[in-house]
């Protein structure tokens, strides 16, 4: 996750103030992901310790209304965490220039093969239509059927 | 209470009232009331003032009857009272309802009561253990609603993210092929997150011709509940170029794409069914999405092909001539009869062809006859005059893209070069390439059928088409091929000496004639100049003659060609045989020794049915006198018509005359 994160902030640009947002854009999203975890953590080691049995069964019930909060922060965390992953995805597809020109050269590479395999294509089925229409010519004007048509 | 007689009859006494009765009053008046009872006496006094007199009453009347029975049936045994369990029951529960009555009376009261120190009472172990395991048992309900809970989210969150991770999938699978774009504006509707396919080629906006901005050209995505990619449809229609000739219906039909699939599926397939789209079901949903990008992103380059054509047509260029314009549509004249027109027709329409047809009479309205004959037109007109629309829209699309491309790299080059002002594309798009191309295509095939129909007319002549790889360019080569002489392999070894062997008689000769634009020109090699001087020498065999000419006299042109080319073998064969021969235009004369001159004519008429070259004999003096050959007079004895020869039969002929001649030399 870091790594993506390094990589989605690292594709600001070249120029220094850039390159400052995205390490700032970094850090925060790495304080992000800490805080998410810690709350995580937090939040279950509570439950863990909420899941001793009372004497009185009172403060058990007032437990449990806590222990439903802490799950629910664990999951909103989680959520963070979620939405995090996602923005990061986000990130990777805008931001990843270097693989996008890539991309766009090989694209252009194979359409450029392409065009040139057409080309050729185009070539020799004009070249093969042109030899079969002499062939035809040939034998259409030397044929008997000429004649004989002439004839009748 | 209170039993009278032997208890066989009671009578109970109650007072309605409950108060507190004197018991005397004294001589002063002083009331003397009798002494407060004690609580038993009070609760048997309050028993006492229950009036079950009437209930009694009605008991004993039952009794009577009863006793009245007994009586006379047997005599009745000593009775015990059946109430008296009642009464005691009754006397106990009093007894507990007062002192609760009490406490309740001190309570509300406001009496001083204090409760002092209620113990509670020591559990015993096995209490003490179930209240545990009650209270584990909640704590462990608890807990599996916890984990319920976390189980659910979890799944939640796992649709979550497999849903993500199938619209990014798509979304960069897209991005390979299209132009994403972000904008955080747009994502206000629900499931659209803000992105973008950009279909406009802004490399064609930032030039000149094209201004006209696309609004169909960004094309929203929206992420569906289900997670898949789907793509909103522009608003407008999506159009395809079409290219047909005016007054005619026939039309290059809009090509259809795999299209609607997207949308169509999109209300069959279920909201669970796309849940559980497997990835090869994602794969074919993402290729059917670029399919429709794809379409879109045709049809706007066909509307910026049409937007230049349109653009580049206001400038005056040779070879464009503009009869009518209107929204998507631009008509053009080719040449003189026949003209096209270029219009987009929204493809997404579903009788397209009704669609065309409406737009394909603009000025002639919708007349059922003229439909009609025109559709006969139609087919005339296509059986040879006019290439396909289908290759004119190829062509024209072609043209386009191949100027862009090399405007683009002049613009390339200009850019790391020295930038050479004033040098604007003046043929942006080649329409005036494609409208010349057209008109060539139409002339050049009104060459042929008039060359095809030459053809037919002379068994003898060979029609080979030589395709020049341009479009603007075509030329055909009619080819004599005469037959082998029997002195031929004598005459090679006669005039191996003198001539090289390349010049003696020729076995074949090509008449060429080539069509650029609408100019024609015939050329070939042996006969002599029809429009030159008729000097009959024998340089004419292997020089090239060369001339433009119309169309109305093309077929003449080639005929005297053929025919020259034919007296040009003649002529030559009669010398091979030694024979006093001399050729003029259309005339291979023979001197006979006794001075007459036998002249062999050919007569040629592209209009006669029977065939195109006729050959007559005549004597000399069977010319006019203003030396033009004439059939007009017909058939004397100085003229003879010898018909429709074959080569065969031409050299047949000169074998004859060269037997005659030799006779007559003999003789």
């Amino acid at each position: 996750m870091m790594n993506k994160a390094a990589m989605g902030g690292g594709g600001g640009g070249p120029t220094a103030a850039a390159a400052a947002a995205a390490s700032q854009k970094q850090k925060t999203l790495l304080q992000k992901v800490d805080t998410d975890i810690s709350n995580i953590v937090d939040n279950f080691s509570h439950l863990v310790n909420l899941a001793r049995v009372n004497d009185p069964p009172v403060r058990n019930s007032q437990e449990a209304f806590q222990m439903e909060i802490r799950a629910a922060r664990m999951v909103q965390a989680a959520e963070s965490l979620r939405n995090l992953v996602s923005e990061l995805k986000q990130t990777a597809i805008f931001s990843g220039f270097g693989s996008l020109n890539e991309n766009v050269d090989r694209r252009i590479a194979e359409f450029n093969r392409l065009e040139e395999g057409t080309e050729r294509l185009l070539e020799r089925v004009g070249e093969q239509a042109a030899a079969s229409l002499k062939e035809l010519e040939a034998h259409y004007y030397s044929s008997a059927l000429r004649t004989s048509h002439r004839e009748a | 209470m209170e039993e009278e007689g032997s208890g066989k009859r009671r009578r109970i006494d109650l007072d309605r009232l409950p108060i507190k009765r004197l018991d005397a009053i004294d001589e002063i008046g002083n009331e003397q009331f009798p002494p407060d009872t004690s609580h038993e006496e009070k609760r048997l006094g309050m028993l006492r003032r229950i009036d079950f007199s009437h209930v009694v009453a009605d008991n004993r009347d039952a009794r009577k009857k009863q006793k009245t029975n007994a009586k006379e049936a047997a005599p009745a045994p000593q009775q015990t009272w059946p109430w008296q369990g009642l009464v005691e029951n009754l006397q106990l529960a009093h007894q507990e309802l007062s002192i609760i009555m009490d406490l309740i009376n001190t309570v509300e009261a406001n009496d001083a009561v204090t409760v002092a120190g209620m113990q509670r009472p020591k559990q015993l172990p096995n209490e003490i253990l179930s209240d545990l395991a009650v209270s584990a048992a909640t704590k462990l309900q608890r807990l599996r609603n916890l984990g319920r809970y976390f189980k659910q989210s979890s799944k939640a969150m796992e649709q979550k993210v497999s849903r993500e991770a199938k619209f990014y999938g798509s979304l960069i699978r897209l991005q390979q092929n299209w132009k994403v774009k972000r904008q955080r504006l747009l994502a206000a509707g629900p499931g659209s997150e803000g992105f973008t396919f950009d279909l406009l080629d802004n490399t064609l906006s930032d030039t000149s011709m094209v201004s006209r901005p696309s609004p169909s050209a960004l094309v929203r995505v929206v992420r569906e509940a289900s997670g898949l990619l789907a793509i909103q449809k522009p608003q407008r229609l999506c159009h395809s170029l079409s290219i047909r000739y005016l007054g005619t219906n026939l039309s290059l039909k809009p090509n259809k794409f795999i299209e609607g699939d997207i949308y169509n599926s999109d209300e069959t397939l279920q909201a669970d069914k796309k849940e559980a789209l497997p990835d090869e079901d994602v794969n074919s949903w993402v290729k059917n999405t670029h399919s429709v990008l794809r379409k879109i992103h045709r049809s706007i380059f066909l509307e910026q092909v049409f937007d230049g054509v349109n653009l580049e047509s206001y400038n005056t260029s040779p070879g464009i001539n503009v009869t009518g314009m209107r929204e998507g549509f631009l008509q053009l004249a080719i040449s003189q009869d026949s003209s096209i027109c270029l219009c987009l027709v929204p493809s997404t329409e579903e009788d397209d062809s009704h669609m065309i047809e409406s737009e394909g009479h603009p000025q002639k309205g919708e007349n059922s006859d003229s439909a009609v004959n025109e559709k006969d037109n139609t087919l005339n007109v296509n059986k040879f005059e006019v290439p396909n629309p289908a290759s004119l829209e190829i062509f024209l699309l072609h043209i386009f893209h191949k100027n862009f491309l090399e405007r683009l790299k002049e613009k390339h080059f200009s850019a790391t070069k020295a930038a050479v002002p004033g040098q604007a594309p003046t043929d942006p798009c080649g329409l005036s390439h494609f409208c010349k191309t057209v008109a060539h295509r139409i002339f050049s095939s009104k060459v042929l059928a008039e060359i095809e129909c030459l053809v037919s007319g002379i068994p003898y002549i060979q029609l080979l088409s030589h395709p020049p790889w341009h479009s603007r360019t075509s030329s055909w080569s009619l080819s004599l091929k005469f037959p082998e002489s029997v002195f031929h392999s004598a005459s090679v070894s006669k005039y191996s000496n003198s001539y090289d062997a390349k010049s003696s008689i020729r076995s074949q000769f090509h008449t060429k004639v080539v069509v650029k634009d609408d100019q024609i020109t015939v050329s070939g090699q042996g006969a002599l100049c029809t429009l030159g001087s008729f000097k009959g020498s024998s340089a004419d065999a292997s020089s090239v003659s060369s001339h433009g000419c119309d169309l109305e006299d093309l077929p003449l042109v080639i005929l005297q060609q053929i025919a020259g080319q034919i007296i040009h073998w003649l002529h030559e064969e009669a010398m091979v045989v030694g024979m006093k021969a001399n050729r003029d235009f259309l005339c291979l004369y023979v001197d006979l020794d006794q001075g007459d001159v036998l002249g062999l004519v050919a007569h040629v008429d592209p209009d006669d049915i029977n065939g195109c070259i006729s050959w007559w004999l005549i004597l000399e003096d069977g010319l006019g006198e203003d030396g033009k050959f004439s059939t007009d007079t017909g058939e004397n004895e100085n003229r003879k018509f010898l018909g429709y020869l074959s080569l065969e039969g031409l050299y047949s002929i000169l074998m004859d005359l060269v037997n005659i001649c030799s006779n007559s030399g003999c003789h």
